[in-house]
């Protein structure tokens, strides 16, 4: 999987990582605030470490 | 479904809103990965979603405390419905009358005081849940009045204590209150007992849980 990939992949994760963790603002009952605080937020750690990975395995690639 | 009006839940939407767009328009644009898409992309990825995050979840804990939320399992629905209920005389409703409990007047009764008392709460919620999904959630109401019961039911008492705090001169005039003043500070008589002040929720006791009050 290319750089660009794990990016795009990350980004979409992000993004239904945002998503799940603004519908329970909309919606503040028992099943969108416990998806809020679990899914939502694993996914967007992973993506986030995705990032990180795709931003050092760059900076290791230019040295 | 409404549009939230809380200032936190406003200013996560509009951290959303930022990290979304810059996520969206790097998917669009596909930039090259150099310095400066990489610190955009540090602020998609990272800062402004655990800032959105952290206003969400502060929010998120907030919104726990509501009536709204507790009733959303179904078999607290009778309970929600009675506290909804400006006609009802039910010990919780007319707390719920009462500004100081309002919409939260579920979690104010029935949350642990003291320094962890919020942890300790939200861990026990999490019980609930787990009980809903492996228990509870294809029970009828009726069903589930035989089994659903208070956990620590000698605990009850403190939470009523934190407001009506046995001490006062009035509340000892009472001789029903003066009478049996330690076995109610020890929680062995409770307040919300049929001889008493009546059930919190007394059209929630089935047979089983008429058994278990104190």
């Amino acid at each position: 999987m290319t750089r660009r990939r794990v990016l795009d992949a990350a980004c979409v994760a992000a993004l239904a990582a945002l998503a799940l963790m603004t519908w329970q603002l909309f919606d503040p009952r028992v099943w969108p605030v416990i998806i809020a605080m679990s899914v939502g937020q694993v996914l967007g750690t992973a993506s986030l470490v995705a990032y990180c990975g795709v931003v050092i395995a760059d900076y290791r690639a230019r040295t | 479904m409404t549009f939230p009006t809380a200032p936190l839940a406003i200013l996560a939407l509009g951290l959303a809103a930022l990290s979304a767009t810059i996520l969206v328009t790097f998917l669009a644009l596909r930039p090259p990965l150099v310095r400066v898409t990489k610190i955009w992309l540090l602020l998609g990825f990272g800062v402004f979603p655990i800032a959105a995050a952290f206003a969400g979840n502060v929010q998120g804990f907030e919104a726990t405390k509501e009536r709204q939320f507790c009733g959303s399992c179904h078999v607290m629905s009778l309970h929600r419905e009675d506290s909804d209920n400006a006609a009802s005389n039910s010990l919780a409703a007319r707390h719920a009358r009462n500004p100081m409990f309002g919409s939260e007047n579920c979690y104010v009764c029935h949350a642990d005081y003291g320094m962890f008392g919020t942890v300790v709460t939200k861990a026990g919620g999490l019980r609930h849940v787990w009980l809903y999904l492996t228990e509870y959630r294809n029970v009828p109401v009726e069903a589930a009045k035989a089994t659903i019961h208070l956990r620590e039911p000698q605990k009850m008492n403190d939470n009523c204590m934190q407001c009506h705090s046995t001490k006062d001169s009035l509340w000892l005039a009472v001789p029903d209150h003066r009478a049996p003043l330690e076995a109610e500070r020890a929680g062995r008589l409770s307040c919300a007992s049929e001889g008493c002040h009546g059930f919190a929720h007394p059209f929630f006791r089935g047979p089983a849980n008429e058994a278990r009050a104190l």
